[in-house]
């Protein structure tokens, strides 16, 4: 059966557009890898179109804090990013950190009502524990904190150094917490969970991180002068000021260790040395931070680790040996194996020994326990062995990221409210598969490469001045340029009206990517990863069988446009003259951004995704609706993906004919790209209204005279 | 027993002269007689061509008659482009019974270079199968196979193009229409001796006699037109320079002068068995060109 | 494949002055494959005319859209059914097929030509197709190296080529290559020259006459057995 498209033409967005608000896009590997599964893709879109708030919405709506996650996310999200298949990941991160500072405190909802009776206790203020306060709270169930320390945040707060993560930021997470009704009880250390049941509480959500850091095991570890990271990382963070002195080692390979040895250069001390028993590429902590410590002057010794320690003139005299690396252990890595007879002896003021954290669980919670100390729980539910206690963050997983932290305490959360409901938690609704596939070479090589912005650092030697963060954020610019490099990975053309296909070759033929291809049984396919969601076959294909799988933007254009014609006809200034603007680049950035945020002179913008997707059907209804001159303003050369020009060009021509052949000026519908003979725009689009009002005049005279001639 | 003077002529050994005239665009033949009248004794037979570039023209088969009345020795030009096999075996019929009987079998030009460009274009035949078919007409019968009461008779010719951009495809051509029945050719204009002689080396093995054609041009911009335009027409570079070499006015005379100095090789190297004037609208030069090629003709 | 060319819009514009309801129908085979009256040209050319009649501000038609997917075959024509009841002529954008197809099974609503069919051909690339195929219903291009000299021998001759080839191209139309010199450079290749040296009859351009038909009988099989 054939679908025909008939009717009034009432409606003209409504006949014309098939499926208006489907989404059949994959989920991409940047959403995938989140733990928090967030709308990545979105966000970093709407940054690219210079839409800061909405984008702000869309992380707010997905991350209970992400405030925290602009700083410190260990960002899987990049790792997977495809665009690192052409050149480097998109800077997701620093994006994200853009757009919250951009919005600051809007788009926060603090508002909350008690709808349960049913008060639910969280041990530990760390991230797992501020999420599922937030989540349960703003089901509606009264939530009391209990933290042992004076301070809220968990490894937040103890943990993480001020300089990566300031504190100003977490306090206002936090109080966001106790504005929405949350109760949080500091310098409370929960002994037994049954006193909890006891107090009334109906479930309790154990997040008591991972605080107790591993020894070493060997001589001298208990000297004076050698204390573990957290210790020291904790006295730090709370305000102390350890004595260092001049010369520290710092033991382990991970973030911990990283970060006690940039803070130890804050404190003051001339040299620090990493002591790490295997070799760079086998180190845990983040590359970035490494790298940054390097800079900073962070020394690092590999395939080294200490064997003894003795205090001798109150110095630490460390005896360490070589290492090589022979067969992989439990955790794949190849095991150190030290070399005989490389012992060697250094000298240090203070060790501080970071090779790992373990939970403390106390034995009064009768949980019962798995490896290394972490509690166990059924990983859907987050259940423990005890009826209404779940528990989630380190505790379960060991030292893990913040991200997951609030991954686990949003599902701790929902979970909680299935219990507390009596309801057998829903199975997860499976809805859309993950987009799979690297890009092929083919595709790769069409796409215009352009290198990662990174954001702003302080140089090295202010860094270590102090504590203050060292990362600073991008410009309005800036960040949207880096949006854009975005490949918008799933979201791509499908050829959704099999039966309107005749083959007719047009996709394949005219793909930038070369992505369409024929497959054995003659059949058009579209690899849905490796479209690159221009739309320029979806505006092509003769027979409008291809829809992007998301249609992302809130509106089609001809919903955009016939949104911004109502407002410009109450309006009434004249001349009336719309200007079809690519919100990516050129026009995203600003450099015509005054335009569409103040009618100017009768110019009303309509924002399009790349003026690719631009109809000559378009085009003509913008004159019909009463337009006197029309415009499409692309970037030209400057199109991050494609160059448009050629289509919009074409598709002009044809709209300028049927002007023509109905008695408009064909002059009345131009196209602008900038180009180096080109001028600023604002010059170019000064002479366009001058030459509409031109006409315009001229008409509205003739219309005078043939009333007058009447 | 040879079916025209013409004929007798071309078997005679003597050098043949031919030339062509143009009929009028319209109903008044008076110079086109004129030209017949100074022509018919200078040479030995007139081509009337039949719509030359596709322009609507009085038909050549009325030309030929014309000169039957005057006196001189016609050449029917008859061309595949506007008739179909009714039409041209009924024309033939005609024009064997009024003794006009040589008849140079042309394709004929496209409609696209001529005025009438809506035209439907007949092309029923092909000039081989134009000969074929007369030569079926000669055994007695019509070529949907029934038989004619009255058998006609023809000296039959056909055109060749020594100086083609590619020449194989021209020879395969060549030969089909020997083999169909052209007993000479009339070529497309020569302008380089040396080509013509290439041909005739290759030609000479087939019992049919060649008319070397020779354009007669006035002036650059006339060969540069009909380069571009005139399908069957490649003036070289070397002559489009020299007729610009001379000054305005004496264009005329130059184009005299290279026709002549043509004629005169092929005659005195014996490169042909006689040569075929075409002047193009400028039938009046005709004379000049023999006199300065110095080519009498004694007509029978 | 058919391809065709859709009529200027003051042509169309002009058939469709007398009439109040118009429905414009389109045809998803060849036509949309030679973009001349596919969805997106019924939807495109529906806009212009609205336009045009609102700049003018004298016609008053009401426009009604449908697209086919084939106009030729009684079962998809039978979807128009239901918008034939309502609307005074038909602007059909299929082929000249097509809108003869409608005029006989919709005998009570005149049918107007959208589009100019122009040939059967082939396409070189995007936008651009050459005609290949006259349908004179009697095939040699076995002799011709697989090149058709009726279509693209601009006299259609069998016995080629004439003298009027300059450059490799045509005398008609210098864009376009001799047909009989593309064939004579086949052959050669295909060692097969024997062919273009014989002598070619003419055409029976009657083959299949006009007003032409073609019939599939069922072979009968084992009548004899019972």
């Amino acid at each position: 059966m054939y679908h025909s498209v008939a009717g009034n033409i009432q409606n003209y967005a409504e006949h014309r557009i098939e499926t208006p608000s489907r989404d059949r896009s994959f989920v991409p590997p940047c959403q995938a890898a989140c733990p928090l599964r967030m709308d990545i893709r979105e966000y970093v879109d709407l940054v690219a179109q210079g839409r800061i708030m909405e984008a702000l919405q869309v992380i707010r709506n997905g991350n209970p804090f992400p405030s925290i996650c602009a700083y410190v996310c260990t960002h899987p999200c990049e790792e997977a990013c495809r665009r690192g298949q052409v050149d480097k990941p998109v800077a997701i991160r620093a994006l994200k950190r853009f757009a919250l500072e951009f919005g600051g405190d809007r788009m926060v909802q603090v508002e909350a009502r008690t709808e349960h009776p049913e008060k639910v206790a969280i041990v530990g203020s760390g991230p797992a524990g501020m999420a599922c306060a937030y989540y349960l709270r703003s089901f509606g169930y009264p939530a009391t904190i209990f933290e042992a320390h004076s301070e809220i945040g968990g490894m937040l707060r103890v943990g993480i150094p001020r300089y990566r993560l300031p504190r100003e930021v977490l306090d206002v997470e936090i109080q966001r917490l106790t504005k929405m009704g949350v109760e949080i009880r500091t310098d409370t250390r929960v002994v037994s969970l049954d006193l909890l049941f006891d107090m009334g509480y109906k479930a309790v959500f154990v997040t008591i991180g991972a605080h107790q850091s591993l020894r070493i095991g060997i001589e001298g570890e208990d000297s004076p002068g050698v204390i573990d990271g957290a210790t020291f990382l904790r006295e730090v963070n709370l305000g102390l000021k350890p004595s260092v002195g001049d010369n520290v080692a710092v033991v382990g390979g991970g973030n911990v260790a990283i970060d006690a040895a940039r803070t130890v250069l804050r404190l003051g001390a001339r040299k620090v040395t990493i002591l790490y028993r295997r070799s760079q590429a086998e180190m845990p902590a983040d590359p970035v931070e490494v790298e940054q410590a390097v800079e900073e002057g962070v020394h690092i010794e590999f395939l080294v680790s200490p064997t003894r320690i003795r205090r001798q003139d109150g110095k630490l005299n460390t005896t360490c040996i070589r290492m090589e690396l022979g067969e992989p252990d439990a955790s794949g890595r190849r095991r150190p194996v030290p070399v005989e007879g490389s012992e060697l002896n250094e000298e240090f003021d203070t060790l501080i020994s970071a090779i790992g954290q373990a939970p403390q669980t106390p034995g009064d919670f009768r949980v019962h326990m798995g490896r290394g100390s972490t509690i166990l729980v059924d990983p859907a539910t987050l259940s423990t062995n005890r009826r209404g206690v779940f528990a989630g963050g380190d505790a379960v997983t060991g030292p893990a990221t913040v991200t997951e932290a609030l991954a686990a305490g949003r599902l701790a959360a929902s979970r909680i409210d299935d219990y507390l409901q009596h309801r057998y938690p829903s199975p997860n609704k499976g809805g859309r598969e993950t987009l799979a596939g690297d890009l092929l070479p083919k595709t790769v090589e069409m796409i215009q490469k352009i290198g990662r912005i990174e954001a702003p650092l302080l140089p090295a030697e202010a860094r270590i001045k102090e504590f203050e963060p060292i990362e600073l954020v991008y410009d309005w610019e800036t960040a949207v340029n880096e949006a854009r490099r975005c490949l918008r990975c799933g979201m791509g053309a499908e050829i959704v009206f099999q039966d309107k296909c005749a083959t007719c070759l047009t996709c394949l033929r005219i793909c930038p990517y070369h992505v369409p291809y024929l497959d054995a049984m003659g059949t058009i396919q579209i690899p849905a990863d490796q479209c690159q969601a221009c739309g320029v076959c979806v505006a092509e294909c003769p027979a409008k069988a291809i829809v992007l799988r998301k249609p992302y933007d809130r509106r089609h254009v001809t919903e955009e446009l016939d949104h911004v014609l109502k407002s410009a006809r109450e309006s009434k200034v004249g001349p009336l003259i719309i200007g079809f603007c690519c919100q990516y680049g050129l026009f995203g950035t600003g450099t015509l951004a005054n335009l569409w945020k103040v009618a100017k002179a009768g110019i009303w913008i309509v924002p399009v995704l790349c003026i690719a997707k631009v109809e000559a059907e378009h085009l003509l209804r913008a004159f019909e609706m009463g337009a006197e001159g029309v415009f499409v303003a692309g970037c030209g050369e400057q199109c991050a993906r494609e160059n448009t020009a050629a289509w919009i060009h074409s598709r002009v021509q044809k709209a300028r004919k049927v002007l023509s052949e109905i008695g408009l000026e064909p002059n009345r519908l131009q196209m602008y790209v900038p180009s180096a003979t080109n001028g600023h725009p604002a010059e170019w689009l000064d002479t366009f209204v001058e030459q509409i009002g031109g006409l315009y005049l001229s008409s509205v005279i003739m219309q005078e005279v043939k009333v007058d001639s009447r | 027993m040879a079916n025209s003077l013409f004929e007798e002529k071309l078997y005679s050994g003597e050098f043949v002269v031919t030339t062509e005239v143009g009929p009028p665009k319209g109903a008044d033949v008076s110079e086109m007689v004129h030209h017949i009248d100074v022509l018919k004794d200078k040479v030995d037979a007139i081509n009337v061509t039949d719509h030359q570039s596709s322009v609507m023209r009085f038909p050549s088969l009325g030309g030929c008659l014309i000169v039957k009345e005057l006196g001189g020795e016609p050449i029917l030009q008859m061309t595949c482009r506007d008739r179909n096999r009714l039409a041209l075996q009924a024309d033939l019929l005609l024009a064997y019974s009024r003794s006009i009987v040589n008849v140079l079998c042309l394709t004929g030009d496209s409609i696209d270079v001529g005025d009438h460009r809506d035209a439907k274009p007949v092309f029923d035949s092909d000039s081989v199968q134009l000969l074929k078919m007369i030569r079926t007409m000669e055994s007695g019968k019509d070529i949907g196979g029934n038989d004619l009461k009255g058998i006609p008779k023809f000296c039959l010719g056909a055109s060749v193009h020594p100086e083609a951009d590619l020449i194989e495809p021209q020879l395969i051509k060549f030969e089909k229409k020997v083999a169909a029945g052209a007993q000479f050719f009339q070529t497309q204009g020569i302008f380089e001796v040396a080509s013509l002689r290439r041909f005739m080396q290759y030609a000479s093995q087939f019992d049919i006699k060649v008319l070397a054609g020779i354009i007669v041009l006035a002036s650059a911009r006339m060969a540069k037109y009909m380069n571009d335009n005139v399908p069957g027409i490649i003036v070289p570079q070397t002559t489009i320079d020299e007729l610009a070499s001379v000054e305005k006015g004496k264009g005329r005379q130059k184009g005299i002068d290279i026709a002549a100095r043509l004629i005169r090789t092929i005659k005195e190297e014996n490169l042909s068995h006689g040569i075929h004037i075409m002047a193009v609208g400028n039938e009046s030069v005709v004379p000049d060109i023999l006199e300065a090629a110095e080519v009498e003709v004694a007509r029978y | 494949m058919i391809v065709a060319e859709q009529k200027p819009l003051p042509e169309i514009r002009r058939m469709i002055s007398p009439y109040d309801r118009v429905l414009i129908v389109g045809c998803g085979t060849c036509m949309t494959v030679c973009d001349a009256g596919g969805e997106r040209e019924v939807a495109f050319l529906h806009d212009a005319l609205r336009m045009a009649q609102s700049k003018d501000g004298k016609e008053t038609h009401h426009f009604l859209e449908a697209t086919l997917k084939r106009q030729c075959e009684p079962e998809f024509l039978q979807m128009l059914v239901d918008k034939t009841s309502d609307v005074d002529v038909i602007l059909s954008l299929g082929c000249g097929i097509g809108v003869q197809a409608i005029a006989e099974r919709f005998p009570d609503t005149p049918v107007l030509p959208g589009v100019n069919t122009c040939f059967m051909g082939i396409s070189r690339e995007q936008g651009v197709w050459d005609e290949r195929c006259a349908a004179c219903g009697e095939c040699r291009l076995e002799d011709t190296a697989g090149i058709c000299p009726v279509t693209r021998c601009t006299k259609g001759i069998l016995n080629g080529p004439c003298a009027g080839a300059k450059n490799g191209k045509c005398e008609a139309n210098k864009d376009m290559d001799c047909a009989w010199i593309l064939i004579y450079k086949r052959l050669e290749r295909l060692g097969q020259l024997e062919r273009m040296r014989r002598y070619y009859p003419m055409r029976n351009f009657r083959a299949v006459p006009r007003p032409r038909r073609l019939v599939k009988t069922p072979v009968a099989i084992g009548e004899d057995n019972g």
